[in-house]
């Protein structure tokens, strides 16, 4: 499985990004959000129970990622006709602010290491890639349990969050104390 | 400029030195069009009057691009919390405070739409407002070591105190 210090690898893929008649779907790549952080996430299949609720919670909580310049994509490795399917039949996903990409032949979640060495689909793993394409976060969960999207903000948070201001110079301090 | 006339004529005959400087700052000297009016907007926004605020943005709009506007907006912003949290750092003498996490975004500094030059030049000059002693002695050292010369220091913070200035006497009545 790729990890932290790895580059996220190319892709393209079709994906659900509305369900306004013949705006459905869009191709979307690595290359489709410059300068953005990506915050990729996996789940196993669509239709099943766990998965609306985490998905429904990273839509509710988008603006708090577009706040910090960063792009969710959701992704599993059903086709996205099954992902429209599910997002026109399930009342939380119908207003998914955010692509549902459709890995089927697998690509993606095969170069990523994501897949489930018995069940053959993707583990609920979730990925923060720098604008620079550098993963810098991975979390796998197991296939049952579900994600905490307060947690990947915090990470993100912490990930972004720098002393950046000159103010923060200091005049040769060499000694250690603790406060 | 025309807002600018109308809040010259509003100061009182106490402030008629201001009233003469705002002039004077506000033209020719060692700064850039854009550092002028970037410094000015970033000042005028520090010092905290509407009116003041208002006719400084409106000429800078007829001045300078969107960007240097939006540059010294965010300086205004990102310096008003910098000088407070840094100021305190400084102030309270305790080298352990400065080893902890400050944990606050200041993500736009990396990423001036201008140049990092002029930026610093705009948090220089809220920084002089503000009145911390090591922010201030650490944005001149970075706006020098950006290439600026003591000379576009002094013109901005020669427009940081004038506003500021101005600020004060349109609320001593």
């Amino acid at each position: 499985m790729l990890t932290v210090g790895d580059r996220l690898p190319e892709f393209d893929l079709q994906a659900v990004v509305s369900l306004d008649k013949g705006h459905e779907f869009a191709s979307i790549t690595h290359r489709s959000y410059p300068g953005k952080w990506l915050v990729l996430f996996a789940w196993p299949m669509d239709f099943t129970f766990v998965c609306p609720t985490e998905i429904a919670e990273f839509g509710k909580k988008s603006a708090d990622f577009a706040d910090r310049d960063a792009q969710v994509l959701g992704m599993s490795t059903d086709t996205h006709f099954v992902h429209l399917a599910w997002r026109r039949d399930h009342p939380d996903l119908k207003s998914l602010p955010f692509p549902m990409l459709a890995d089927t032949k697998r690509q993606l979640s095969s170069a990523l290491g994501i897949i489930h060495k018995t069940e053959g689909v993707p583990l609920r793993v979730t990925y923060i890639v720098d604008p620079e394409g550098v993963i810098r976060f991975v979390s796998a969960n197991d296939l049952s349990v579900g994600r905490n999207v307060d947690e990947v903000l915090r990470v993100l948070d912490a990930l972004q969050t720098d002393e950046l201001c000159p103010c923060n110079w200091q005049k040769g301090e060499p000694t250690l104390q603790v406060a | 400029m025309e807002a600018l006339e109308t809040l010259r004529t509003a100061l009182p005959d106490a402030a008629r030195d201001i009233r003469l400087n705002i002039q004077s700052v506000l033209k020719d000297g060692a700064l850039s069009e854009p550092q002028r009016w970037g410094v000015a907007v970033a000042s005028a926004i520090a010092a905290r009057n509407p009116r003041l605020r208002e006719a400084v943005l409106a000429a800078a709009a007829s001045a300078v691009d969107a960007a240097v506007v939006e540059d010294a907006r965010a300086a205004a912003a990102l310096m008003a919390m910098n000088n407070v949290y840094y100021r305190f750092r400084h102030m309270v003498g305790k080298p352990g405070y400065a080893e902890m996490r400050a944990g606050l975004r200041m993500n736009r500094l990396a990423r001036p739409g201008t140049n990092r030059a002029d930026f610093e030049l705009f948090s220089l000059a809220v920084s002089a407002i503000n009145g911390c002693e090591m922010c201030i002695r650490a944005h001149e050292k970075a706006v020098t070591d950006a290439g600026l010369t003591p000379e576009h220091v002094n013109d901005a913070v020669r427009i940081a105190a004038t506003l500021y200035a101005a600020a004060v006497s349109l609320e001593m009545d």
